[in-house]
């Protein structure tokens, strides 16, 4: 479809021929951001990323009673699956997003507090996840066969600045 | 039953230790092998005398009451007790405990000492680094040993041993051992039977002849599985140089809680289930795909765990037979494989 500019300034574009042109130029609402704005988000985005990978690993103690974390069941992720939420959980007896399955993990598994579904730490919990199953295809629905994370060789799977001990340089 | 031989495999080649990777002389400082004097005699010739054992591992107790670990290690027990034949002994191949403490190894001992078969033990990485394997060696001695049994010559390895990344970082023994409990640990690197255990094998199978039976076990894989999660061990390369001489090798290790096979060369080398949780499978492309359990249901506990026995023919071929404690086995390994 060619648009012509001129009309959505003179309003005589119609209501669906503008959405056409949003989802037709996406970049078009906004320019880019600058590079030190992108910096920024990406710090902000890999500190979160960095808290779930702590907490995955057990560093809030009300997670679990049992001394199991979810690290325990699924390293670097594997096997959490969060590119196949929202979907029927058998253990829920519902549709459920990814959230809802940790908190299953947290109260079961690991007979731990859950965590609150809106706060932060769920947030950081879910891009964790996310972040190692970064580039995967995303198949909502039950899936009869694991899932696996990107394959990392070293470090901890996402941009960080490592302890300096040993090989986490 | 499954017979690999008979199968058409892939490219298993494409799945081989690390190609002319030369181990790197560092030991972990502190680490005293206290290594079984070699036996001088050598296994001879002929057949083998037909027999079972079993392997139990990865129980990773904790020291709490009453843990689900606990009874899951004591139905393990059970099902070992329960095998007919009974088999001729157990190994245990690593794990006893989840933060090498103490009390963790002497609760799995109490749990084990229902077998009425002698046990042998190797260590793994989460029964050894809160005291260097003090309280370990202490209860179960060497962690390197060999033995003959019915014409057969069995080896167990320490094959968990790191560089000491500890020291210099003076970290203390429990945040040494809380790196090591993590799976995907950036700091403490791959893990290895280092050189004086590859000193002690050299001795160890030097007067055995080539049709002598070998059967190994260490805590991870003779083979490079996936690194990342330590199933590897850095120096298997120069082991299985060593062992290149024999006609076959068996390999069974611990460490990844799944059932999964390879072959290199003259070695085929055997997962073991655990009894604490299954572990995922990593994104490999395996030469035996075949070899892969079912994918655990996450509400039942013991769903991908159990025990698993191996019974030896006297032509020395084996048949290993995982016992899940659920129903998690592919047509493959239904009925046992061969290996």
């Amino acid at each position: 479809m060619k648009l012509n500019t001129k009309n959505v300034v003179s309003g005589l574009l119609t209501p669906v021929a503008l959405l056409a042109l949003l989802a037709a130029y996406p970049a078009f609402a906004r320019d880019p951001y600058s590079k030190a704005e992108l910096a920024d988000m990406d710090k902000q985005l890999l500190e979160v990323v960095n808290h779930g990978r702590d907490l995955w690993h057990g560093s809030m103690a009300s997670m679990s009673t049992n001394g199991l974390a979810c690290g325990n069941c699924h390293p670097d992720a594997a096997a959490s699956n969060p590119t196949t939420f929202p979907k029927f959980q058998a253990d829920l007896g519902r549709v459920a997003p990814m959230r809802d399955m940790i908190n299953w993990c947290i109260q079961v598994p690991q007979q731990g507090t859950a965590l609150d579904v809106n706060g932060p730490d769920m947030v950081a919990m879910e891009a964790y996840a996310m972040y190692m199953y970064r580039g995967k295809p995303i198949e909502p629905g039950l899936q009869t066969k694991q899932t696996a994370p990107v394959v990392v060789k070293s470090g901890r799977g996402f941009p960080y600045k490592g302890s300096g001990i040993g090989y986490d340089k | 039953m499954t017979d690999f031989d008979k199968m058409s495999r892939r490219d298993f080649f494409t799945i081989t230790g690390k190609a002319g990777l030369a181990t790197l002389a560092a030991s972990a400082v502190g680490v005293n092998l206290g290594m079984v004097q070699v036996a001088e005699a050598a296994v001879g010739k002929g057949s083998v005398t037909p027999f079972r054992f079993a392997i139990l591992t990865d129980a990773h107790l904790f020291s709490m009451d009453n843990h689900k670990f606990d009874a899951q290690m004591a139905d393990a027990v059970d099902k070992v007790m329960s095998m007919k034949p009974l088999p001729d002994f157990v190994v245990y191949c690593g794990d006893i405990a989840q933060n090498g403490k103490d009390d963790q190894l002497r609760k799995g001992m109490k749990i084990l000492s229902k077998l009425t078969m002698p046990i042998h033990y190797i260590p793994g990485e989460h029964d050894w680094y809160l005291d260097m394997g003090a309280a370990w060696r202490g209860h179960f001695g060497s962690p390197t040993w060999s033995f003959d049994h019915k014409g057969v010559h069995f080896i167990g390895m320490n094959s968990i041993l790191v560089r000491d990344f500890w020291t210099k970082a003076g970290l203390s023994a429990e945040e040494r051992m809380g790196v090591m409990e993590m799976l995907e640990s950036p700091i403490a690197g791959p893990w290895g039977v280092r050189e004086e255990q590859l000193d002690w094998l050299k001795k160890d199978v030097k007067n055995l002849k080539p049709d002598t039976p070998v059967v190994v076990f260490t805590h991870s894989p003779l083979w490079d599985y996936y690194p990342r999660w330590n199933f590897q061990t850095e120096d298997a390369p120069e082991i299985r140089e060593i062992l290149k001489k024999f006609e076959r090798v068996m390999a069974f290790h611990g460490h990844v809680h799944q059932t999964v096979y390879n072959k290199i060369g003259n070695m085929g080398s055997v997962g073991t289930l655990s009894t604490s949780w299954p572990w995922p499978y990593p994104d490999v492309k395996l030469a035996y795909p075949n070899m892969q359990m079912y994918r655990s249901d996450p509400a039942n506990f013991t769903d991908g765990e159990g025990a698993q026995h191996i019974d030896l023919e006297s032509n020395f071929s084996g048949v290993m037979q995982y016992e899940p404690f659920g129903d998690m086995l592919t047509p493959a390994m239904k009925n046992g494989f061969k290996i």
